[in-house]
């Protein structure tokens, strides 16, 4: 999506990312982008919380609207939760056994497969 | 001797953003794809400014989520990561009507969310209401579906020529790229 953004706004499309992979997105290099410090899966605010959603959503807008110059993130005030040690489980290995490591390589494995008719990376979302 | 941190009210190291990069190298490195994962890095980035209000701008909306596709596997909340629901070239959809998106395909965090709720995910309601409101002018006629799996190559000379010419048809104002 980053390499999407860059391609519109070289072209004259102003553009703002929403996302949650902050340091990915960063990395690229993006114009604008909403910053929700929540689990891959929710740039758009909680789930079931229409009110974050729609306060998630004005912010992008707002940072569409304002930003002086590219680079510009702005982060999400919403928490997530209270209990900030969910930031510690995705995609650690150092929290898993060597028999969760070996299943996990075979899943890898077996999804490989499933799309081997295109070059498949690592997912890494954003 | 460290001063105690008692009354300075810091919080705990870890709650940070969480470093996905350097995470998503070791994983893969310890379950044995050597070759490590070289995400896109720029040093220059482009600017293009707004050139007209919110108010009076057509938006457009892009997503990496995927339609549902009932023959490819389980894509519900809660799916395991399922490569069969993958999309290969960009789609769009009716801006007016609503939608059945999936993040099955994605690398989202299965612990801590089970994607419940396409509205966390693809802002298309909400966008509706901000439209109705008159926060943005209007809501360009179509969505656009981003695909995620290819590689940079094919990202780069497919993917993005082919969502800009599909924004152009819409005449745009401005974007909004929702990444999952």
């Amino acid at each position: 999506m980053s390499l999407a953004a860059r391609h519109l706004e070289a072209n004259g499309i102003p553009t703002v990312i929403m996302g949650c992979a902050k340091d990915i997105v960063e990395h690229a290099g993006v114009p604008r982008f909403l910053f929700s410090d929540f689990p891959l899966g929710n740039p758009a605010g909680r789930p079931h919380d229409p009110a974050s959603q729609m306060l998630t959503l004005e912010l992008a807008l707002r940072v569409l609207e304002s930003a002086p110059a590219p680079r510009t993130t702005v982060e999400n005030p919403l928490r997530w939760s209270d209990n900030p040690d969910w930031k510690l489980d995705f995609s650690n290995i150092a929290r898993l056994s060597p028999e969760e490591i070996a299943r996990r390589r075979a899943e890898f494995d077996r999804q490989k497969e499933i799309a081997k008719k295109v070059r498949e990376k690592p997912q890494a979302a954003e | 001797m460290s001063e105690t941190e008692d009354g300075f009210g810091f919080a705990p190291d870890h709650d940070a953003p969480i470093p996905y990069r350097q995470r998503i190298s070791d994983y893969y490195q310890t379950l044995g794809y050597g070759a490590p994962y070289r995400w896109a890095h720029y040093a220059e980035v482009p600017f293009a400014p707004l050139k007209k209000p919110l108010a009076e701008s057509r938006i457009g909306l892009v997503t990496t989520a995927a339609p549902y596709q009932p023959d490819k596997g389980d894509q519900g909340p809660g799916a395991a990561y399922n490569a069969a629901a993958k999309f290969y070239t960009v789609y769009s959809g009716d801006t007016a009507t609503d939608h059945d998106l999936r993040i099955s395909h994605i690398g989202y965090d299965r612990i801590h969310t089970a994607a419940e709720d396409s509205n966390s995910w693809f802002p298309l309601p909400a966008l509706r209401r901000l439209a109705a409101a008159g926060l943005i002018g209007e809501l360009a006629a179509r969505f656009h579906g981003a695909p995620t799996n290819r590689s940079h190559r094919v990202t780069l000379d497919q993917d993005c020529p082919e969502l800009l010419s599909r924004l152009r048809e819409d005449k745009v104002d401005a974007a909004i790229l929702v990444a999952v």
